[in-house]
């Protein structure tokens, strides 16, 4: 990957991860009101948050590390 | 401010840095030795006045993600044995499931004071068992890497592997390993009794994936971030049933542990396997120390000793600070063997470059 792309990458995953959390603190209580409900489909929110931020954060953060040079020793599959 | 949920605390700027932080350091030593961090996080969340279920909660559901992206991170560098790891997850499972109704039946035979103790014994034995005997497999590998012998299989893993059991057999192609299903099972329901009494599976999934199975210590530790992912993932979907996820506390400790687990899961590619064994043993009897520290305190509460007010203040905080304590050496030590690692490979290329010219 070229370092223009990676960068690319690493800022659009970046602000991704970045509004998913500003999203969070902003509506912080209607997150924990609607997140602890037990009726419905609600139980599933946290489950689907955690796989929705695990995707883009898990993703700026493989790209952070490699924009710092810090990259595996051997080849990825 | 409006009030909050009364089990759902109030988070403060320096909480939330504090959270990153240790979410940070669980990573980097769930990503290298496929576990740890759990037993740390939870007490944490406690201190910050997070009420023990809520803060169990919060803390499972932030382990399935980020076992998720550390079991992708190295099943691309080829470390993750997916048929093991999905094989020892059913009977974990079940392990969690018997596991969490002997901790209720201990709960109500002997209040929370002795299922504190129930907890904190179990921890230093097995802790105290099991990380000796890395500690000494440890110390034995290094000297014959010093030697340049290959990592060697265990005499019980020969054994095991030996045992031929008709219709049982099982063939797992990254362990390489051919062992039959009646040795995974129990193996894979003694990582999940643990799990559900010390929020640490891996302890016992680890090495006996490596010393009873016979796996290479890089593909046991990866594998248990499977069976890590398959269990929070379960307890997760207990524990949301019942509106006990504080999803803000799991969010914010995600956010730290996924640099942890991605800079963990790299560092397995610069180091010898020994090195794997030595941070899961410091760990282990460093926090069996811990546990062992706060066990005079349930007895006290239990009327079986007595002990002055002084002392029930200050075992647990000190109990606490070798948990912190277990997590920052193991923390350490990957750093220390990445950055070894790292020199010596440019050392090699450069001596490469030099034969070339």
């Amino acid at each position: 990957m070229t370092k223009g792309r990676l960068y690319l990458k690493l800022g659009v995953s970046g602000a991704v991860s970045a509004s998913h959390y500003f999203v969070l603190y902003l509506y912080e209580r209607e997150v924990l009101e609607s997140f602890t409900r037990t009726d419905g489909l609600y139980p599933a929110l946290p489950i689907v948050a955690a796989f929705v931020f695990s995707f883009a954060h898990g993703a700026f953060t493989a790209y952070f590390w490699e924009a710092l040079g810090v990259t595996p020793r051997r080849p990825e599959a | 401010m409006e009030q909050i949920a009364p089990h759902f605390v109030e988070l403060a700027a320096s909480n939330v840095v504090g959270l990153l932080l240790i979410g940070f350091v669980g990573g980097l030593v769930s990503g290298f030795i496929g576990s740890g961090g759990a037993f740390v996080l939870t007490p944490a969340m406690m201190s910050l006045g997070v009420p023990a279920v809520v803060a169990v909660a919060s803390n499972i559901c932030h382990k399935f993600p980020k076992a998720l992206v550390g079991a992708y991170r190295r099943h691309r560098f080829g470390q993750v044995d997916v048929k093991l790891g999905l094989v020892m997850s059913a009977s974990a499972a079940a392990g969690v499931w018997v596991g969490a109704d002997v901790q209720n039946a201990i709960k109500e035979s002997f209040g929370e004071a002795g299922s504190n103790l129930y907890v904190s014994l179990a921890f230093v034995i097995v802790l105290v068992l099991v990380g000796s005997f890395v500690l000494h497999d440890a110390i034995g590998s290094l000297r014959s890497d010093a030697r340049g012998a290959q990592e060697v299989t265990s005499r019980l893993a020969r054994w095991v592997q030996s045992i031929e059991i008709p219709y049982t057999m099982m063939h797992f192609k990254t362990s390489k390993v051919r062992v039959s299903a009646l040795f995974t099972i129990p193996l894979g329901f003694a990582t999940g009794m643990l799990a559900a009494t010390i929020a640490v599976g891996g302890f016992i999934g680890v090495p006996g994936m490596m010393y009873v199975l016979g796996a290479p210590a890089l593909v046991a530790s990866a594998t248990e971030l499977v069976i890590a992912f398959v269990m929070g993932l379960g307890g997760t979907i207990k524990y949301a049933l019942h509106g006990l996820v504080d999803i803000r506390l799991a969010l914010i400790l995600l956010a730290g542990s996924l640099f942890g687990v991605q800079l963990g899961a790299i560092g397995t590619t610069y180091v010898k396997p020994y090195v794997i064994k030595l941070v899961m043993a410091a760990i282990m009897l460093i926090v069996a120390v811990s546990r062992g520290l706060v066990a005079p305190v349930y007895l006290a509460q239990l009327g079986v000793i007595d002990l002055g007010g002084a002392m029930m203040r200050w075992l647990p905080m000190l109990s606490f600070a070798f948990m912190v304590l277990g997590l920052c050496v193991g923390g350490f030590i990957i750093i220390g063997a990445m950055l070894r690692g790292h020199r010596a490979m440019l050392l090699q290329d450069r001596q490469q470059a030099v034969e070339i010219k």
